[in-house]
């Protein structure tokens, strides 16, 4: 049962790091566009961009804390 | 594979924070010694490099100075428009302590104390109270009442749960990242010591400076939805 319980450690941070990093690289896919079509505007783009990428961040950090407390659950 | 295995069981409590002296009934514990050695060193650095300002820059000094405070001026004049310049004190010491903090393992046996959900914890519980005590200033007390209400009275649990929300959400942040830069190093260091947990250091440094950007700019923003409005 405790091999069980790994995998479901595993799943619960691959899931959460699978949908952010989807989620991070649509952002970061459409700043590019946006630089490349305004560069005058880059540094505005950019702060929006790392506040983005931080809320996006934060889910798989939630997921990160859960999986260690699970894991130290298992032990 | 046996040893490595072994090793890794005991990463946690290596990583976790220990108590390293006990003052009476009080246990002090090594992020609480970090955090003022790190005290000590930026109050020295600070006092190194604002000895003789003059009203236009002349020494090297005055200019990395004047460098960081700017930074700090354009994040707040980006969000919050010439009014917020009277936040630059708070927002200015929460940046550049917290840039420190991350960036405390330079000094060596030293681990960063934002590893340390206390830690996090304690700055992101008191930052969203003073936002929301300049919330308060700004709105009113009835104001400040009456945008729980808002836009329709049926969302005030939810717009309670938002700001009850802001802290657990900082401080995980914070706590997240840096734990989870220095476990991955860790574990690294266990499987080859030779040269493969550079690079992930190399981002940890970068991953340290940009966590204590979102940390300032989170707060500046805060503020910015009580000035403006939603």
């Amino acid at each position: 049962m405790a091999g069980l319980a790994f995998i479901g450690v595993g799943l619960a941070i691959g899931l959460a790091a699978l949908g952010s990093a989807l989620g991070q690289g649509n952002a970061s896919r459409g700043a590019m566009e946006g630089i490349a079509r305004q560069p005058e505007s880059s540094g505005d783009i950019r702060t929006t961009l790392i506040l983005a990428l931080a809320f996006m961040e934060a889910l798989t950090l939630f997921s990160f804390v859960i999986a260690i407390l699970l894991w130290t659950k298992i032990g | 594979m046996e040893k490595i295995v072994h090793k890794l069981a005991h990463v946690m409590e290596h990583i976790q924070p220990y108590v390293a002296y006990k003052v009476g009934p009080v246990e002090i514990t090594d992020t609480v010694v970090t955090t003022w050695i790190v005290m000590i060193v930026l109050f020295a650095v600070i006092f190194f490099f604002t000895r003789g300002l003059s009203e236009k820059p002349t020494t090297k000094r005055q200019h990395i100075i004047e460098m960081i405070v700017g930074f700090i001026v354009d994040l707040i004049d980006s969000i919050l428009g010439k009014q917020g310049r009277k936040y630059l004190p708070l927002i200015g010491t929460l940046f550049i302590f917290i840039l420190f903090l991350n960036l405390s393992w330079f000094i060596p046996t030293l681990k960063p104390p934002t590893m340390d959900l206390s830690t996090t914890a304690a700055f992101a519980v008191t930052t969203i109270i003073i936002v929301q005590l300049i919330g308060i200033k700004k709105k009113g007390i009835v104001g400040y009442v009456k945008h729980f209400f808002e836009p329709v009275p049926f969302l005030f649990p939810l717009n309670v749960l938002e700001e009850l929300v802001k802290p657990f959400s900082l401080a995980l942040r914070l706590f997240g990242n840096m734990f989870g830069e220095e476990m991955v190093v860790t574990i690294l260091f266990i499987i080859l010591p030779l040269f493969l947990p550079v690079p992930i250091q190399v981002l940890g440094v970068l991953m340290g400076t940009i966590q204590a950007m979102v940390f300032t700019m989170l707060p500046v923003i805060y503020i910015a939805s009580f000035i403006h409005g939603h």
